[in-house]
């Protein structure tokens, strides 16, 4: 197993030897990584071998077994569901299904967080939810339900609601699964802005190649639990490690052990 | 498998039902929360109204109507063969309907299309991760979603008994009327309700609608997996409501007999 990353001393977000199991099935044995400020961090890995878990940890959707996360150096794995509130407006997160709401039009949608989180006014929430839609691209369909719409444009209308809260740090769940590739292109680009004009760290699973290896900064490979591999795509695309040229070749021979197969 | 196995299955099973019972209370505390602190969309309580009342009336309508029937029509019968005098009938029926069947059967009827209904949207909304959504946006969804159908159902549970007493009260007269030619003045007298079986009748109506929602919530918010899961959340949902429908139906009659001595 290699290991290498350019994050250490200043990372933003630090997974130190977490451990998950769900009833005897064991997902995470040990994971530990690092994301630095400001980067498009990728992680990527086989179906089912933990990624979507590993980020629900960081906003308290799921708690570890064992180990520890800080972020911006405090321990966050051990907060309790109200202190978790606060993380929550610093760190968003993108759904794998965008996860719209289906009662309220997309201005509503966006809107929701600003009201709840922020305490804004109905008007001026939805205001902002305006200006957000504007800027993934959305404005015109700001009074449309998401039962109207494509699943591309519900994940840039659920970029919106993620933007609402200004986050420092975005998940993305799959963000390109299902869509076409124009459309997964312009979720890439978007992602990349994101992290160029605001500043935004942003933390994407992903099977997507094209995506991986266009816009990730650095990327680690999750494989039996750990951190199989960490570093830049330039790394990755140039590794001679079989499991991790096995995986980024898409081969359905070699030395990788996927369960079920 | 050995009696130790046995018995440590015995011990999760009963681990398990008591860490779900914990999490059924405490959805239980945060949904009445939520109804303190209004924390739900605007003009929610007046959807779920609609949802629970207006679509379950006809159906509790009809139910009730024909039980109202089948009980004066069986009734009568038996007591014109033990004693000929039919003067009690509406009286006891109307006790019995206000003090038990009204109540009962209602919530029973809306444990399953009102309670199904639930978990099935707050299941889905489980599975597909919109429930994780709401707490990122800062919302608690026992406050954002049971609260608002738990003050529904319990405006609802209250409305619909009434108009569960009403129907099934007017269809066993007729009946009692028309199949053995009561007198409707000796049959609607209400001389014999008294504030112990309006109290009664009152406290059941409004336990099942708090009981309702909230397990039924609850069921919804467990949902795991896919749309299996929602199915398997759905049936928890009305076996668990019906259940505990059941068992406070014994437990508040139980206590009123105790206490009170059935208000005698």
């Amino acid at each position: 197993m290699s290991n290498s990353s350019t994050v250490s001393s200043n990372a933003l977000i630090e997974f130190r030897d977490i451990h998950k199991a769900f009833g005897a099935k064991r997902i995470l044995q040990g994971l530990s990584m690092e994301v630095g400020h400001k980067e498009v961090f990728f992680i990527i890995g086989t179906s089912g071998v933990g990624k979507s878990v590993t980020i629900k940890h960081l906003i308290g959707l799921l708690r570890v077994d064992e180990g520890e996360i800080h972020f911006d150096g405090r321990r966050i794995d051990s907060l309790s569901e109200n202190d978790f509130y606060p993380v929550r407006k610093r760190i968003g997160m993108v759904f794998q299904h965008a996860t719209l709401f289906d009662s309220m039009t997309l201005r509503q949608n966006v809107a929701l967080p600003l009201r709840k989180h922020q305490g804004m006014g109905t008007k001026e929430a939805l205001k902002r939810a305006d200006e957000l839609l504007e800027r993934v691209n959305m404005h015109a369909f700001s009074h449309s339900g998401p039962a109207t719409l494509s699943d591309g444009m519900k994940k840039r209308a659920a970029i919106a609601r993620t933007l609402a809260m200004e986050p420092q740090v975005v998940l993305f769940d799959e963000p390109t699964t299902g869509l076409d590739p124009v459309n997964a292109r312009r979720i890439d680009r978007l992602i990349r802005e994101l992290s160029d004009d605001l500043g935004v760290t942003s933390i994407v699973v992903s099977h997507d190649l094209t995506s991986i290896f266009s816009i990730a900064d650095r990327i680690t490979f999750i494989y039996q639990g750990k951190a199989y591999k960490s570093g830049t795509r330039q790394e990755f695309e140039h590794s001679d490690d079989p499991i991790v040229r096995q995986f980024i070749s898409g081969n359905s021979h070699g030395p990788m052990e996927t369960p079920g197969f | 498998m050995s009696l130790g196995d046995r018995i440590e299955g015995l011990g999760a099973a009963v681990l398990r039902s008591g860490r779900s019972g914990i999490r059924l209370a405490l959805i239980g505390a945060k949904s009445l929360r939520g109804v303190v602190e209004r924390d739900y969309p605007k003009g929610e309580v007046a959807r779920q109204m609609y949802i629970v009342g207006n679509k379950s009336v006809l159906f509790i309508a009809i139910t009730m109507g024909f039980l109202g029937m089948v009980m004066v029509i069986q009734s009568g019968h038996q007591l014109n063969r033990v004693t000929g005098d039919l003067t009690q009938l509406g009286p006891q029926f109307l006790k019995l309907f206000i003090q038990e069947f009204a109540p009962t059967i209602t919530a029973l009827m809306l444990a399953t299309r009102v309670g199904a209904g639930i978990a099935a949207e707050v299941g889905s909304m489980k599975v597909t991760e919109q429930i994780d959504a709401l707490r990122l946006s800062g919302i608690t969804p026992t406050s954002y979603l049971i609260a608002p159908r738990l003050v529904a159902c319990l405006v609802m549970g209250i409305i619909l008994t009434i108009i569960a007493i009403v129907v099934a009260f007017t269809a066993g007269g007729i009946s009692a009327w028309s199949v053995f030619g009561l007198n409707p003045t000796a049959f609607f007298d209400s001389s014999m309700v008294r504030t112990y079986d309006v109290v009664i009748g009152l406290i059941k109506a409004l336990s099942y609608s708090l009981a309702i929602p909230i397990i039924s919530g609850f069921c919804g918010l467990e949902a795991r997996g896919g749309s299996e899961g929602v199915g398997t959340a759905t049936t928890s949902a009305v076996i668990g409501s019906s259940f505990a429908v059941l068992l406070l139906d014994f437990l508040i009659s139980g206590i009123g007999l105790t206490v009170f001595g059935g208000g005698v």
